[in-house]
């Protein structure tokens, strides 16, 4: 079906499709809500369930600013419908923090590191870091740099993003815990020459 | 030149500048709960879309919404026949030399592809997307002009034609001409004359937040405008004056901010479609841009052309300078006018020269906006000069560093400003990163830190690049600063300020100045920024000027506060307020351990009132100038022409680092970003039709994690200015100025071919290669 | 977005009679990353969007006895990257789904959503055609395979009859002593399109000559290719640097890559040449140092 037929979908199609009640979890919370069949995962978090700490940055899956956890996976919500997150177990940048407010690691070093600047790739990257480490708890420095490659930050350089996530890593693998100097903090190491090759 | 301040000493020892204390905005932004204009929500609310042309220079011979109208769900739809036709200054700065009058809200005529037709606002985003497929617009064709060449030519059609003060040629402003000396006798007196045709893409910021704003009408008819914009004051008053409002009626907030790096300065038509849609339907109307949106409708840097000639004695020294820069602007003016006064002039200096004829000129074309951005002309102009540099090290057989430095501006030299340089920065830079690197300043064979031997197909290189930029828009624009202080009862305090927060961190810099000069804890000030109803007049954040014009007003203010907080403790403590000094929230009587706290100097007595202790602060600054130094090593595929940066050692020299962190993060993003436009970053536009070509991330490729080099900043303060808070300088378009040049020279170093123009392609590379052999293009 | 309606079947013949009641007005779902995005571009406008998900027994992934990899409809390319033995055997693909789009789109597309969707630089496609890979395809007069190679006819355009449904894709076991690569070119090292893929498959016999190749190139035709003429003068051959030439000459010649605004036809065409050498080169090399378990 081409461009051309869309007024004609406006004209003469049925009202429009009906409310869906979807089912799931967010955040440790189980949450029901009515969505249109083709509201978006993202659009959902944002405006039905009133979390906008998920952003939309691209709406088209380039950018991983929407990035949320479903079943623990690191997912694009922009490119699932909220009728797919039926039964199951979102995670959201919202949920991060333990019940007390106390902040993940990732939060705490994202801060002490300087990782964030503008801050609006900072949601999707603290799901997406998480996602990692869980799958990962010690990652190379490339392994990290290739973890993120879904995630578009353009204040940071990703630098300090990168110095954050390690030292998460070796704070749980119990290294360098509380050391906020240059030396504790995790050195990008050179390249290997021939980087790049393909 | 600005005189040293009383207080502003720039050899002080500081406790809290200096320091990279925890930021006081970045808990909102790791937990969510930071609000950004589209995370707002007001009851009622409607979204607004906007329907963009899809052609690039056109008359609209009709349009009709009534198609539109009659979709259910639709509750308003606005065309040119709707809206107030007033012409008004697309980037907000009444009065001033950088921008141009020569915007409606939506005119008869497009001229360029994407630009606004007609605004809908319906009861959803998919509503409202629905019925702009059902706006009927039919266009009266004209001829489409992409390049300045073809804008230029004899008997082009005018762009803006209709307008009576338009120039003719297509030029958004008369040329800009700079003359010093003698170029004729310059270049008579020269060795050796180089000469080069160097050209500038079409990067554009893309910074993450699209674009959003979101306003709503209350029943005395003042408007409120929540928006991501870098200059609220000047939103609040483009609006006001277009929409016949009283500033008084008009507020306009902004909360938190995701990007803009210099191109959400202006206003783009959907602030005030927003305002007229909200206005006829009396309800909250939210409209965001889409990722497509941002690269149609936004602010990219201005494509250039530099034609650059120099002349040197075999020593190295320049006697003469001249160049002509012409600036595509796209289709309206925006910042073309001081892009390009700011771009030429920046040629009067970096490298000394007496002998400087320059010409500058903007031209409208039927592309894309061109506006401010990160470098305001000044890469443009420095990419073509710096690599010019490294050309003429070649023939004279000097080592570029060193030619460089030679000619480096230093103290006393006059800035494209007309001040005077403070400080040796530049030379300064480039020693350091020399030594940092390894490059020798001994012109031996090989000064270079040492290559990489080659593997395979892949070849090494370094190079390096410098720039300078001020940290101000003056003289181009009299910027202005405020900044109110107040000491609460309990000797904390709160700074109210106009300087927008734009992500860097520059409210906690701010807050750090304010706490150092009141002589309390960090923790201690608290920052109200971002409502035109509550903070002093600011020309907003741009120019890097927030730490130096910010700053200096924020501790003036803080200044003023603390004579009066020094007043009322010398009662309490029986002494004279100059004998008088405080720190870590203690006011101490010099010399003795007489002392009370700031809280106990501030708590009313019983019965008493609370004290009224506000500081006021208004700056107006001149320039000072900050210095960099890039040096680069990058490695090159001499089979796919693919080009990898392996290192990064940018050094840039400050003045005084008010937050390290905050300062490192501005160079390491900006060299993302300079990475980006040199190598990879092009917004394409089809030059028959105008289209945009790639406005989306997939096609528009920005430096990702796996793609950055490491970054050794080096931040040196051997220059500080005393026209900013302690010496403390802009940083935060420095990095992106001095990137490009550096890689350019590095890829020259690695396989011996020279590129004046970014971005450098793989397949670019491969031609200059094989042209390089003798052996022509590819079939 | 556009208002669209959604379904998810419970079973393969509802969500056939699904697609044959509304013919080109529905589209099928699996993964969702490319038809999301095409929807909202408006290259797609579905009234309905039918979603495989609840449909049984489409999501195993196996390697059967005779050491064939089969996985189902519903595999995402993750699971494909996730999967030790993927990774060992059939190194080419694996390094296409490692590389096709992020982790977070990985997570949730689908390797049959990426071959379904036809484009001719799908990462997937080319080391797929140089396994020999087999569609299996569920339709009206019962199950067919098709060949990967047979399946495309044009830019997003397969074989598949209105109401047709790929259930699942079988990989034929690798050979002895050979070696699978895909290159894929682009101008960042993620996030790419790519602007020219080149997978090769090489096995050698026990003189070290080359016994079989298949070469397959994505992004410089309407479909993907092989490269037979380029094959053709590998096999027979013993491995070194100026038969590798020789085969990236013709495979050069075979392509008819179009330019835009990725790249040029010329550089395209170019890069096929560079690519397809420094593939064949791997993958007789990992041929050569391979022991078979």
């Amino acid at each position: 079906m081409t461009r051309a037929a869309l007024p004609a979908l406006a004209s003469s199609a049925p009202a429009a499709p009906a409310l869906r009640s979807v089912q799931c979890t967010i955040n440790g919370e189980p949450v029901a809500f009515g969505v249109a069949p083709f509201r978006t995962l993202l659009d959902a978090l944002r405006h039905e369930l009133g979390l906008t700490g998920t952003k939309k940055g691209c709406d088209v899956g380039d950018c991983g600013a929407c990035t949320v956890l479903v079943d623990g996976a690191p997912v694009n919500a922009c490119l699932m419908l909220a009728v797919e997150a039926g039964g199951r177990v979102i995670e959201t940048v919202e949920g991060l923090a333990g019940p007390s407010g106390e902040l993940h690691p990732l939060q705490r070093n994202f801060m002490r590191c300087g990782a964030a600047q503008c801050g609006f790739c900072t949601p999707g990257i603290l799901m997406m870091s998480k996602a990692l480490l869980a799958e990962n708890p010690s990652p190379t420095e490339a392994e990290i740099r290739f973890g993120l490659a879904g995630n578009i930050c353009r204040c940071t350089g990703y630098t300090k993003i990168v110095e954050a996530v390690a030292l998460t890593a070796a704070e749980a693998a119990g290294g360098a815990a509380g050391d906020t100097s240059a030396a504790g903090r995790p050195r990008a190491a050179r390249p290997a020459p021939g980087k790049g090759t393909r | 030149m600005t005189a040293v301040l009383p207080g502003n000493a720039l050899d002080a020892k500081l406790d809290i500048v200096g320091t990279s204390v925890r930021r006081n905005d970045v808990a909102e932004k790791v937990s969510g709960s930071a609000r950004y204009t589209a995370d707002l929500r007001l009851p009622g609310t409607l979204f607004a879309r906007v329907k963009r042309s899809t052609v690039a220079h056109a008359h609209i011979r009709r349009i009709d919404t009534r198609r539109a109208l009659a979709l259910p769900g639709v509750k308003a739809v606005l065309t040119h026949e709707d809206v107030p036709r007033v012409l008004h200054y697309g980037s907000p700065m009444p009065r001033a030399a950088s921008c141009t009058k020569d915007q409606y809200i939506l005119d008869r005529k497009v001229r360029y592809w994407g630009e606004a037709v007609a605004a809908v606002a319906a009861v959803s985003e998919e509503v409202a997307e629905e019925a702009l497929a059902l706006i009927d617009v039919e266009y009266d064709e004209l001829p489409v002009m992409t390049s300045t060449d073809a804008a230029e030519a004899p008997g082009a059609v005018q762009i803006h034609g209709d307008r009576e003060d338009a120039p003719p040629g297509n030029l958004v402003v008369p040329p800009i001409r700079v003359s010093r000396g003698d170029v004729e006798r310059g270049f008579a007196e020269a060795d050796l004359v180089v000469e080069g045709e160097y050209e500038g893409g079409r990067p554009t910021p893309a910074y993450m937040e699209p674009n959003a704003c979101l306003c709503h009408w209350d029943e005395h008819g003042k408007l409120t405008v929540h928006i991501s914009t870098q200059t609220a004051f000047m939103v609040r008053g483009a609006m006001a004056e277009v929409l016949g409002l009283p500033l008084n009626q008009v507020r306009v907030q902004v909360d938190h901010f995701g990007g803009g790096f210099g191109a959400k300065q202006d206003l783009f038509q959907s602030e005030f479609l927003c305002a007229l849609l909200a206005r006829q339907t009396r309800r909250p109307v939210m409209m965001e841009w889409t990722r497509k949106e941002t690269f149609l409708g936004g602010r990219s840097r201005h494509p250039v052309k530099v034609w650059l000639k120099q002349g040197f004695r075999r020593d190295g020294t320049i006697t003469a300078r001249q160049a002509r820069l012409v600036y595509n602007s796209g289709a309206y003016g925006s910042h073309g006018p001081g892009v390009t006064a700011v771009g030429t002039t920046s040629l009067t200096s970096l490298y000394r020269c007496e002998n400087v004829l320059l010409e500058g000129r903007c031209v409208y074309t039927n592309a894309p906006i061109a506006g401010a951005y990160r470098g305001y002309g000044v890469v443009q102009a420095y990419y073509a000069l710096d690599i010019q540099m490294d050309e003429a090290a070649e023939k004279l057989g000097l080592d570029p560093a060193a030619l460089k430095l030679k000619n480096a501006v230093r103290e006393g030299d006059i800035a494209p400003s007309g001040h005077p340089i403070v400080g040796h920065g530049l030379e300064d830079c480039i020693r350091r990163g020399m030594q940092e690197v390894g490059w020798s300043a001994e012109p031996r064979p090989r000064s270079r830190p040492p290559k990489q031997a080659p593997q395979g197909p892949l070849r090494f290189g370094w190079g390096m690049g410098c720039e300078m930029h001020g940290s101000s828009a003056y003289p181009g624009i009299k910027e202005q600063g405020n900044a109110l202080v107040k000491i609460h009862e309990d000797g904390t305090a709160t700074l109210y300020t106009g300087t927008a927060g734009l992500g860097t961190g520059a409210h906690t810099a701010l807050a750090q100045i304010v706490a150092e000069e009141l002589g309390l804890e960090f923790e201690a000030v608290s920052v109200v920024h971002g409502d035109t109803d509550v903070v002093p007049w600011d020309i907003g954040a741009f120019a890097s000027h927030t730490t130096y014009m910010g700053g200096m007003a924020a501790k003036l203010a803080a200044a003023e506060a603390r004579r009066q907080l020094l007043q009322r403790a010398a009662d309490k403590l029986e002494a004279a307020a100059g004998d008088l000094e405080v720190r870590a929230g203690v006011v101490r009587v010099a010399g003795t351990d007489r002392a009370i706290t700031v809280r106990d100097a501030m708590l009313p007595g019983r019965g008493l009132p609370s004290p009224h202790i506000v500081g006021q602060g208004t700056y107006t600054p001149t320039k000072s100038y900050s210095f960099a130094a890039h040096f680069v090593e990058v490695q090159v595929d001499t089979e796919t022409g693919q080009v990898d940066v392996l290192q990064v050692v940018p050094v840039h020299e400050v003045g005084r680092v008010v937050h390290p962190v905050a300062a490192q993060g501005q160079v390491e993003g900006g060299v993302q970003q300079g990475i980006g436009h040199t190598l990879t970053e092009n917004h394409e536009i089809d030059p028959v039709t105008g289209r945009s070509l790639n406005a989306s991330f997939v096609d528009y490729k920005m430096p990702l994690a796996m793609d950055m080099p490491p970054i050794r900043t080096i931040l040196l303060e051997t220059a500080p200015d005393p026209g900013g808070p302690w010496g403390a300088k802009g940083i935060g378009e420095d990095p992106i100025i001095a990137i490009g040049p550096a890689i350019a020279n590095a890829i020259h170093d690695a396989i011996g071919v020279r590129f004046r123009h970014y971005p450098i392609t793989p397949e670019q590379v491969l031609q200059g290669l094989r042209e390089a052999k003798g052996e022509g293009s590819a079939a | 977005m556009i208002r669209f309606d959604y379904a998810d079947p419970a079973t393969l013949a509802e969500a056939r009679a699904l697609l044959l009641a509304q013919g080109n007005a529905a589209s099928l779902m699996a993964g969702g990353t490319d038809l999301l995005v095409e929807i909202k571009e408006q290259v797609r406008v579905p009234r309905l969007v039918v979603d495989l998900k609840r449909i049984a027994g489409l999501d195993t992934l196996q390697v059967d006895a005779d050491g064939a990899l089969r996985f189902g409809a519903l595999v995402t390319a993750r699971r494909l990257e996730t999967d030790a033995r993927v990774r060992a055997r059939w190194p080419g693909l694996h390094q296409a789904v490692t590389e096709l789009g992020s982790i977070q789109v990985r997570h949730r597309a689908t390797v049959v959503g990426n071959i379904c969707r036809a484009s001719p630089s799908a990462d997937t496609l080319p080391p797929l055609i140089a396994d020999g890979a087999m569609l299996h395809v569920h339709g009206a007069g019962g199950d067919r395979p098709v060949a990967m190679e047979d399946f495309f006819t044009g830019p997003g355009r397969t074989v598949l009859r209105p109401g047709e449904i790929v259930l699942q894709l079988r990989v034929p076991p690798p050979a002895r002593r050979s070696g699978r690569v895909y290159i894929k070119h682009g101008r960042r090292k993620a996030m790419e399109l790519a602007t020219v893929g080149v997978a090769a498959a090489v096995t050698l016999d026990d003189g070290g000559r080359i016994a079989d190749a298949r070469i397959a190139l994505g992004a410089v035709a309407p479909t993907p290719i092989r490269a037979r003429r380029a094959e053709a003068a590998l096999v027979g051959e013993k491995p070194g640097d100026s038969l590798f030439a020789r085969a990236a000459e013709l495979a050069m010649e075979e392509s008819r890559p179009i330019g835009n605004v990725r790249a040029s036809a010329a550089y395209r065409r170019e890069m096929v040449g560079v690519l397809t050498r420094r593939a064949v080169q791997r993958a007789c090399g990992m041929a050569l140092a391979e022991e078979r378990p």
